[in-house]
């Protein structure tokens, strides 16, 4: 080793000594008074005590659900005939949400994120607004927007397809309802990747494809996974849109408010457990994913 | 050889610059925040668009706006680039960023090889986030290396580093700049850091490389006031020479007579050993080069001479006591003194002007008093262009470096 290489090598050591990532400064001898940890020790408690309640009222709806769900109403819900369809139904819409999703929200969250776009808080506030809108006006307004009666219902009936209680019309319910947090989502998990890294990857060869490959992904890939795992949720669970739009075929939400309205809440409830069911995997893998990527670049 | 003539355009100004660096050669590229250095290295890196640019590398055109134009995007320019943000991949380890380029190894023996050179062979499988900002660098440094990239380009890499890490670390990149032939350009705002790097200095301010040449000899000779400035001139001494002795402040100003004339012009024909004043500061004191307000009818209203020329007083070119053999005798006022570094800072007036100056010793003032000499200050005009330095072999005129220069 040349002696600059030893110099910095020594000079590293030192560093390394120092105060690496994670350390924590060494306990003051003296500390502070009895009184203060007294004090400081019963705030914490008292702040973990508060934080409980609000998790467990939080989480209250869930933890009703399974004390009230019976083994015996749940098995004669779900094993009446064509009562898993809906099931069905939601799953496949889901997934071909998330494909519209995938394949249309992802290269405007890029743009977004890099501000590719001009007046980006244009764009911005108009996503907002689809995420402020009740999704049962949303559902008011698609009617008049693609229904039968308007130019693109026409256009649609032409292509021998409708807009209006169809499998196309959920579709078409959950994208809306799902979209802003999909692409607010991504746009932020491929905003918090550093353009310089992207930069240096290419200066170290990589053409952009492999960029997008090696470094763009695997950062934000965490990030989108949360995000598609939100739009997920949402378009498991659209309501409001979807009741005005397509009421049939019908999901899991309609008929857990179908079985409310025909059989009473204890015939709806094991409905719920599946839309639970279904809905919430996509979501925690996501994130277990997340955190994992997280832990791992920590070291 | 890597060749760079760039015009890009900025919000403010248009930075217009011409490098040549040779194989193993280290240029740094200085001046304040915002003068253009980063741009001019992004053009030669590819990541902003020129107005103009003939940049080539190794015979390689890399960006030509004239015809044939030619435009090689990044990754195919072979040109590394090191931030201040070293830029590591925080998902990969140490052992994946450092085989991140095309061909490079994982496991080779050449990665091992520089691993230890840099001393990080202890954090191959380590991640970016668990080491320092040293360690971080030689990583980011290790990687350029590996990649083979033709060219290095340092923007301001150690930035925020302690002392003692940023001379290890240039210490090293001079070495391996020198063991591989690769021309490199580094960007530096702190003077310290570029004379310690590079072998050639361009002196950078709005976008213009106003001097270029050896690092010590852009300090000792600047070419213009401004040069001066940023090089760390800090007191600027309107001055002209008078065969009266001076009710008090500056003496000696070699090369110039009582007109301001440079001395070449002047003193040439003199015969009566005026010349040998012009050309030889070790001689005894000629004259008392007068302040403004003693130096008669030509003297401006402001306290400026009628001359214009001003000594440029570098802090660290000063010595304590009169010593006129050795540049400007100053004597003024002592207003400041304050410890710095492991000396002292002190501050006199002079002709109504700060002059501050950077002593071994706490300075004894006479009287309230204090009398320094400035070793063979730069003279600048009135336009700002060196006209001339009290220097013992007598250069004057124009003092711009050797190298490249586009005042």
């Amino acid at each position: 080793m040349s002696s600059a290489a030893s110099n910095v090598a020594a000079a590293g050591s030192g560093v390394r000594g120092d105060s690496g990532p994670g350390r924590r400064p060494p306990a003051s001898p003296g500390g502070p008074p009895h009184s203060a940890r007294v004090v400081r020790s019963a705030s914490g408690a008292i702040s973990v005590a508060a934080a409980l309640v609000i998790w467990l009222a939080l989480l209250g709806p869930v933890i009703t659900l399974l004390m009230h769900i019976s083994p015996g109403a749940a098995r004669t819900a779900l094993t009446s005939p064509g009562a898993l369809e809906p099931l069905v139904v939601s799953v496949e819409s889901g997934a071909v949400t998330l494909a519209v999703l995938l394949v249309l929200g992802t290269p405007l969250a890029w743009l977004l994120a890099r501000g590719r776009l001009p007046f980006p808080r244009v764009w911005e506030a108009g996503l907002l607004l689809v995420l402020l809108l009740p999704p049962l006006v949303i559902g008011l307004l698609l009617v008049f927007m693609v229904g039968p009666f308007t130019p693109v219902g026409h256009g649609l009936e032409a292509l021998h397809l409708s807009a209006s209680n169809t499998f196309l019309a959920l579709v078409i319910a959950q994208v809306y309802e799902s979209a802003p947090y999909y692409v607010l989502g991504a746009q932020a998990a491929i905003g918090s990747v550093d353009p310089r890294l992207e930069q240096q990857a290419a200066l170290l060869g990589d053409r952009p494809r492999r960029v997008l490959r090696r470094v763009t992904l695997p950062l934000a890939g965490p990030g989108l996974a949360m995000a598609l795992a939100v739009a997920w949720a949402r378009a498991m669970g659209a309501f409001g849109a979807v009741i005005i739009v397509a009421y049939h075929p019908y999901g899991l939400p309609l008929q857990i408010w179908t079985t409310l309205q025909e059989t009473g809440l204890d015939s709806a409830l094991p409905f719920a457990v599946v839309l639970l069911v279904v809905a919430l995997p996509l979501p925690l893998a996501a994130y277990v994913w997340s955190a994992r990527a997280q832990r791992r670049r920590r070291g | 050889m890597l060749s760079a003539a760039v015009e890009v355009d900025r919000r403010d100004f248009l930075v217009c610059a011409e490098l040549a660096v040779a194989p193993g050669e280290r240029l740094a590229l200085f001046g304040p925040s915002g003068a253009g250095k980063t741009t001019i290295l992004e053009a030669v890196a590819g990541l902003v668009r020129p107005r103009r640019a003939q940049i080539t590398l190794g015979g390689r055109v890399l960006t030509s706006t004239a015809p044939p134009r030619a435009d090689v995007p990044p990754w195919r320019r072979r040109v590394g680039l090191l931030r201040q943000d070293p830029g590591l991949f925080p998902h990969l380890s140490v052992r994946a960023n450092l085989a991140y380029g095309p061909g490079s190894d994982r496991h080779g023996q050449e990665l091992g090889a520089l691993a230890a050179r840099l001393g990080i062979e202890g954090l191959l499988d380590a991640m970016p986030a668990r080491l320092s900002g040293g360690q971080q660098h030689r990583v980011a440094l290790g990687r350029l290396l590996l990649a083979r990239c033709d060219a290095l380009l340092l923007d301001e890499p150690y930035a925020g580093l302690d002392a003692s890490l940023r001379r290890g670390l240039t210490d090293l990149v001079r070495t391996l700049v020198a063991d591989r032939r690769v021309p490199s350009v580094l960007v530096a705002h702190e003077l310290e850091e570029a004379q310690a790097f590079a072998d050639q200095l361009a002196v950078l301010d709005h976008g213009v490389i106003l001097q270029a040449g050896a690092p010590g000899e852009v300090v000792r000779q600047p070419a213009s006031r401004r040069v001066a400035e940023l090089v760390g001139y800090l007191g600027f001494v309107p001055v002209t020479r008078s065969r009266r002795p001076g009710p008090s402040g500056v003496h000696v100003l070699p090369g110039l007579d009582t007109e301001g004339r440079a001395a070449g012009d002047t003193l040439s024909g003199d015969g009566t050993g005026a010349g040998q004043e012009a050309f030889a500061v070790a001689g005894p004191v000629a004259g008392t080069v007068a302040p403004a307000e003693a130096a008669g009818p030509a003297a401006r209203p402001g306290g400026e001479p009628a001359t214009g020329i001003v000594a440029g007083i570098h802090p660290e070119r000063v010595v304590p006591g009169a010593q006129p053999g050795r540049g400007l005798v100053l004597t003024g006022p002592l207003t400041v003194v304050r410890p710095s570094g492991a000396g002292w800072e002190a501050e006199l007036m002079v002709a109504g002007h700060r002059i501050t100056c950077r002593l071994p010793d706490r300075p004894e003032p006479d009287n309230g008093q204090l009398t320094v000499t400035a070793l063979d200050p730069p003279l600048f005009g009135p336009g700002g262009t060196a006209v001339g330095q009290a220097e013992q072999d007598g250069a004057v005129g124009s003092s711009y470096g050797p190298g490249r220069t586009a005042p």
